[in-house]
């Protein structure tokens, strides 16, 4: 080949990609912000299933107007905005055209055209088509065969001949469903803050069962509560409820705690040598033990005088677990008594938190320097490590840890460590525009995929713990600011998408739903410690506003 | 310039191979077979060419020849995935922007610009051995 052939073959290359590039992106994209003209999808949903539709191309208010007054019945009206065909036949293709919580899909197949809408996509939970192998779970688009399965019934044909026959289209709506709620950082008073921390509270005291457990993941679009149970999780909600009761001297909530702090007290409390430890079975974890520490310690300083004994003899455990070099052993062996020293995510910010709150109780110098120690073993990072600038650990416990231990023996490199780290997480916040208005504040984790509102709460712990530390060190007043605002619009995230009352119409059994905060847009499940995050973020806040 | 294109052959094998086998996850036939083909007949060229064969020229081009092809296929729909999934989800920042772009940059020079200097390197041989 000569360099004259290769040119032409290259130019002849990048011509032919610049014009099927071009080709594809004005065929697939839409215009989500020219004023909607297409045809109404009017529904009717009632008891969480649609039990009515029909679309109309003007008039919509008229259409199911007797639903309107009928008991338990809600009316959605949504109008197409624009919309675009789906290349080819694809499982792939069609899999990877949809937009998570922003697009419906649409077939036309033998002179009918049957939608899916965002909300019907949602109520099949079909948005995130999760591909397991081995240890990692992919998110793969949407769930194609659910999607076509459901469209392939309305038109009485079968989903493989869909595929192949039926014309799709996506499109996107513009809804009159109060859900997520039109809410920014202008919004956030205490008053919007508190409520939402009761609402929150209260989703947990509502679930928690006569023995002092809680319902542990309900599914707001089925109705169904999952079998699985963790005792971290139950331990988190306690330490919530007890912070809540506590804060607004609310003897329901307290009782919730208390009964929660019971559960763990009396029939999940086992022997590790010398002391007391949480949990089940063979081996034990340290996060289960510290996370009741710390539920216990709240639960004592409300006044249930039960817990004391139980606070001092886990921070004899969580002593024991410790390392030299700080770090713990974060499991122990109940059936052969000894320590594996393995470790895992968040347990050892679990272990330093519980032990600097346990010194509030013990006053006993062990436990305030096991806390320093921890802490300083978290936040020492070498600076031989390029890469410590770039990566980061779940650090949500570590700066609670940071803000717990300021008073008693503040640790600068700790404050450092937390105000770089938010400054990661500000450049993984969604900003609107181009981010969707929706999901402006949230924490974005991945281009293609909806925020989820746990990680986004649980930095905000460690940020109201860090901008309380940071107005108490003197840090300037533009870096505070800037770290509030930040905060704010995270809180603001999250509010969006708290059941207050959230998408009723999709819930069978709303009530129990109320106050809870979902996985994400198209996780519609809520489990316990999801309003433990938020909502503990939410009440760290109105605290540090308190004082 | 043979020892050093099988050389780089051989590297540029590897590099596909363990890129393919070692880091990619999870199996996707539509990117493992076009690149493990590329890697086999670049670890063939790279071995004739090294052992001095007398079929290693004759290697070369092929390896040549199915690399440039099949790198230039391989990059044209990572290329048309991005710009689809641009499409599709609007603006999705920089950071994705900026990760695709370095795939198909760390691509390149295996897959397109050395099959090419191969293709010009062999054109300049056969017409030395013509004169």
């Amino acid at each position: 080949m000569t360099p004259r052939i290769l040119l032409r073959l290259l130019a002849v290359w990048l011509g032919t990609l610049s014009v099927c590039a071009i080709a594809i992106f004005y065929r697939v994209r839409l215009d989500r912000t020219r004023p909607p003209t297409g045809p109404y999808l009017v529904s009717v949903w009632e008891r969480g299933e649609r039990s009515a539709r029909t679309v109309v191309e003007s008039a919509p208010e008229r259409a199911f107007e007797e639903a309107q007054s009928r008991r338990g019945a809600r009316r959605i009206i949504e109008q197409i905005v624009d919309s675009a065909p789906i290349l080819g036949r694809s499982w792939l293709l069609l899999g990877h055209s949809i937009v998570p919580a922003r697009d419906g899909l649409s077939v036309s197949y033998q002179g009918r055209t049957a939608y899916a809408t965002p909300d019907d996509l949602c109520k099949l939970e079909a948005y995130e088509f999760t591909f397991a192998l081995g240890p990692v779970s992919l998110v793969m688009g949407i769930d194609v065969n659910k999607v076509l399965g459901v469209l392939a019934r309305e038109l009485g044909t079968e989903p493989g001949e869909l595929l192949r026959s039926g014309s799709f289209r996506r499109f996107a709506v513009l809804s009159d469903a109060p859900y997520p709620r039109k809410i920014g950082e202008a919004d956030l008073t205490l008053d919007v803050v508190k409520d939402s921390v009761q609402d929150a509270a209260r989703y947990l005291s509502r679930n928690q069962r006569r023995d002092g457990s809680f319902r542990y993941e309900l599914n707001a679009v089925t109705g169904a509560d999952s079998s699985d149970y963790n005792y971290p999780r139950h331990a988190g909600a306690t330490f919530f409820l007890a912070r809540a009761g506590n804060q607004f001297q609310d003897p329901a909530l307290s009782r919730a705690a208390r009964r929660a702090g019971a559960y763990m007290k009396d029939r999940v409390t086992l022997r590790c040598g010398a002391h007391a430890c949480v949990g089940e079975g063979g081996q034990v974890d340290v996060g289960s033990s510290a996370l009741a520490l710390l539920a216990y310690e709240e639960l004592l300083s409300g006044g249930n005088e039960e817990f004391r004994a139980p606070v001092l003899e886990l921070a004899g455990f969580l002593r024991a677990q410790q390392r030299p070099d700080g770090d713990f052993q974060h499991f122990y062996s109940v059936s052969e008594q000894h320590p594996i020293d393995i470790q895992v995510e968040y347990y050892t910010g679990e272990a330093a938190f519980a032990l600097a709150r346990a010194h509030r109780v013990s006053s006993d110098a062990r436990d305030l320097e096991a806390a320093r120690r921890a802490l300083s073993f978290l936040v020492t990072r070498s600076s031989w490590f390029l890469g410590s600038r770039y990566f980061w650990g779940a650090e949500h416990w570590t700066c609670q840890v940071l803000a717990e231990l300021w008073q008693r023996a503040p640790d600068r490199v700790a404050l450092k460590f937390c105000l770089d780290w938010q400054a990661v997480n500000r450049n993984l916040q969604f900003d609107s525009p181009p981010a969707p208005s929706e999901y402006d504040g949230g924490i974005s984790r991945g281009p293609f995929m909806a925020p989820r509102l746990t990680p986004t709460a649980s930095r905000l712990e460690a940020a109201v713990a860090t901008l309380e530390v940071a107005r108490a060190a003197g840090v300037s007043a533009q870096e505070i600011e800037t770290l509030e605002r930040q905060i704010k619009r995270a809180f603001a995230f999250l509010l969006r998408y708290q059941f207050s009352p959230g998408p009723t119409y999709l819930m069978p059994k709303e009530r129990q739903m109320a106050g809870g905060f979902p996985g994400s847009a198209v996780d519609l499940h809520v489990r316990i410690d999801y309003p433990q995050h938020a909502a503990g973020a939410l009440l760290r806040y109105w605290e540090l506003k308190q004082k | 310039m043979r020892v050093t294109f099988g050389v780089l052959n051989a590297l540029s094998a590897l590099v596909l191979l363990i890129g393919v086998f070692g880091v990619v996850q999870p199996r996707f036939w539509g990117l493992d077979v076009p690149l493990t083909l590329i890697a086999l007949v670049e670890l063939v060229s790279a071995v004739a060419l090294v052992a001095k064969l007398p079929w290693a020229l004759r290697a070369l081009t092929i390896a040549a020849w199915v690399s440039f092809g099949l790198g230039v296929l391989v990059v044209s729909l990572i290329l048309l995935t991005i710009v689809f999934l641009r499409g599709i989800h609007g603006d999705y920042g920089v950071a994705a922007l900026a990760v695709s772009s370095l795939i198909v940059a760390l691509l390149v020079p295996y897959t397109v610009v050395l099959p090419a200097l191969e293709l010009l390197w062999l054109k300049r041989q056969s017409v030395e051995s013509r004169q």
